[in-house]
């Protein structure tokens, strides 16, 4: 039995991942700590489990934590687990900076616990499908690949600068750009950003922008992280990724598993997706590599790799030039 | 009774003939065609006189409009030449290949007696119509972000002169400046350009490019053009803005399927979509140069307007040539 407790519900994320704990035979997940008394005990609540005060206790009766708190705490608590020796499976975007992603990439190799990036998306049959079509030489060379990850406002910590690191670009960058770099096995050289808030003035961070990104391999690629997304539109958001290769093309819209729904309270058509629970995959392979000790499947690099390409197209849009990558060498 | 010369006798040559045929009191007097092919039997169908030679035409003093359906390098001597007689003339996008060529064709449509207007046809589609509407009727907001896409196979034109990218400026100068007019047409000044693509980059017979476009007005714009589809031709536009989103893939929306058994094969005949239209976005086109001949009336699409398109396009393609955001004045 692996014990798993979830050190904060601050992400919304955590829900699901708590679903997906729960789902295993062989996990036991013990609770769910919190600074957040009332949130904590709503969320323990709900999923009928201990809710614990304080991070060191919960911390203290498990094998591995489930990190989703805000951004820039990711690095403190990290390092907290790791040197308890426990595994972490921590929330995307890794942290807010290269060097609090390095020092955790470090705390959890130095004390030989395993760190894995949440980025769920890799789970996505579809998305599993595309690899294997790549993998296979269907679509020869990928010489170009178009995506979005389009979202909603998502509103409370995640428009705050010091506590998400950014706002849209931050937040909706690392997805696509991480299943990028799987897809491609190339790297990040440049980013070129044009970044602005015009959905939400009242913000002080940004929700809106385009990433032109250059890759290794000759691979260049765009990607709209936008909070483009209002309550009228019928879904959250979306991932998409058009995919050229010099044999083929791939059109890939991840949650395009819908139905239609039509209800007169709600005042607006909504699509319903029915498609896998890509969370309950991220889930099982991070507690698959705990139980057979095998190397995780998306490691705390990926996470950096992916949260840098945010930073450098933050830096990008300040100077109005391309930055290059990695930020640091 | 209004007599129109067509130089061309391509695919284009002979939409605008039969958009003109469609029109009354217009009538297509006469071809012209400096290479042998079609010349013979398009002249013959419109019953109209056939020239082997351009200026030929142009000097047919029985002509009132010059329609120019040239391979691009060709549309400014001709287009020039035929403002000169006095001559009404329409010319297919883009006005020109290059800026100094384009700001030729200004001084002469400037100094001219005659009509002018290029064939950027995007502003006569409904879709396109009721978008820039509900834009500017403030339906959107503010907007944010505009992604534009318009993907084809490689074109094949006489001569392969598409592949010819000197002569076609590949997908970019020659496909999506239609995506460049249209978000001028509703966004304004654009400030400056980045783009990636395979102009020049590649010795495939294919080309790609992502073009990212800064609005004075704040907008982002990102434009995907391809030659890299392996098949079929599909178009899609999305504005966001502060207060709504408008979307649409125009060759989705098909009203109609006809779906016919054939009893000489076994296996599953195509199923073919339709959209069906009162009249051809080109005829709407060409009647509203007509209409402005008639009328006394300033084009839809000014020369201006053609040249700003065209400054979008070579800074994207001098974007990819350097890596940089290049600036449009
Ligand atoms: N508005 C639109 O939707 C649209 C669509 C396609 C093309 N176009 C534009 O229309 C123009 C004509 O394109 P098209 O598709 O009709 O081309 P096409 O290849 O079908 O026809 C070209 C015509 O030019 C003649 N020609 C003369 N010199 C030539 C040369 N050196 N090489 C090749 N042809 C030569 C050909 O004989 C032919 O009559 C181009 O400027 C193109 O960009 C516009």
């Amino acid at each position: 039995m692996i014990k798993v407790g979830i050190l904060s519900c601050a992400h919304m994320h955590a829900g699901g991942y708590a679903h997906g704990l729960q789902l295993l035979p062989n996990v036991e997940l013990v609770g769910i700590a919190d600074e957040n008394k009332e949130r904590g005990e709503k969320f323990a609540q709900h999923f009928n489990i201990k809710y614990i005060p304080s991070y060191e206790e919960l911390i203290q009766k498990v094998d591995a934590v489930v990190i989703t708190s805000e951004n820039s705490k990711h690095k403190a608590l990290t390092l907290m687990a790791a040197e308890q020796k426990k595994h972490v499976l921590c929330e995307k975007p890794i942290s807010v900076s290269v060097a609090d992603a390095q020092a955790m990439i470090d705390a959890c190799k130095q004390n030989g616990v395993k760190l894995q990036t949440a980025f769920p998306c890799r789970f996505s049959p579809s998305f599993k499908r595309v690899k294997q079509v790549v993998d296979e030489g269907q679509i020869g060379q990928i010489i170009a690949i178009n995506g979005t990850n389009h979202g909603s406002m998502p509103g409370g910590w995640f428009t705050d600068k010091e506590l998400a690191g950014g706002g849209a670009v931050m937040d909706h960058t690392v997805h696509v750009a991480d299943l990028i770099r799987y897809l491609t096995g190339a790297e990040f050289i440049k980013v070129y950003a044009e970044i602005d808030k015009k959905f939400h003035p009242e913000l002080n961070t940004d929700d809106c922008g385009t990433l032109s990104m250059t890759m290794t391999k000759g691979i260049f690629c765009t990607l709209d992280p936008s909070w483009s997304r209002n309550s009228a539109y019928p879904v959250w958001g979306d991932v998409t990724m058009r995919i050229i290769g010099t044999k083929g093309v791939i059109n890939m819209d991840m949650f395009n598993q819908k139905l239609n729904l039509y209800n007169v309270d709600d005042r607006k058509a909504q699509w319903l997706y029915y498609g896998a629970n890509t969370d309950a995959g991220l889930i099982k392979s991070f507690i698959d590599a705990i139980e057979n000790d095998t190397p995780v499947f998306i490691s705390g690099e990926d996470g950096l790799r992916a949260m840098e390409l945010a930073l450098g197209a933050y830096l990008s849009a300040e100077k109005c030039q391309p930055v290059e990558l990695p930020l640091v060498k | 009774m209004l007599k129109v010369g067509i130089l061309g006798t391509g695919t284009m040559a002979k939409t605008h003939a039969s958009a003109y045929r469609a029109i009354d009191g217009v009538q297509v007097a006469a071809f012209a065609d400096s290479l042998p092919g079609t010349l013979d039997i398009v002249a013959k169908e419109y019953n109209a006189k056939a020239y082997t030679n351009y200026d030929e035409l142009i000097n047919d003093s029985s002509l009132d409009i010059i329609d120019v359906c040239l391979p691009t390098p060709l549309h400014k001597e001709n287009t020039i030449k035929a403002l000169a007689t006095g001559k009404h003339v329409f010319c297919e996008k883009p006005v020109a290949r290059t800026l100094e060529d384009a700001m030729e064709v200004k001084k002469a449509v400037d100094a001219a007696k005659g009509k002018f207007m290029v064939g950027h046809v995007v502003r006569f589609f409904p879709e396109f119509m009721v978008m820039k509407q509900m834009i500017d009727e403030g339906k959107l907001g503010t907007v944010g972000i505009a992604r534009t896409s318009r993907i084809a196979a490689q074109p094949h034109g006489v001569k392969d002169w598409y592949e010819n990218m000197e002569m076609s400026g590949g997908v970019i100068l020659d496909l999506i400046i239609h995506d460049f007019d249209y978000l001028n047409w509703f966004f304004g000044k654009p400030k400056r350009v980045y783009a990636q693509g395979l102009f020049k980059k590649t010795q495939e017979e294919m080309d790609y490019a992502l073009v990212v476009i800064r609005y004075e007005s704040g907008v982002i714009a990102h434009v995907e053009g391809s030659w890299a589809e392996p098949s079929g031709f599909n178009v899609k536009a999305e504005i966001c803005g502060s207060k709504g989103i408008i979307d649409v893939e125009p060759y989705k929306e098909a009203p109609l399927t006809i779906n016919l058994r054939d009893p000489e094969v076994k296996q599953a005949g195509v199923i073919v979509p339709e959209a069906p239209v009162e009249e051809s976005q080109y005829t709407t086109e060409i009647r509203h140069f007509i209409d402005c001949i008639i009328n006394d009336k300033t084009p839809r699409v000014t020369v201006d307007d053609a040249i700003y398109a065209l400054k979008i396009g070579l800074a994207a393609l001098e974007s990819i040539e350097t890596g940089l955001p290049v600036n449009i004045d």
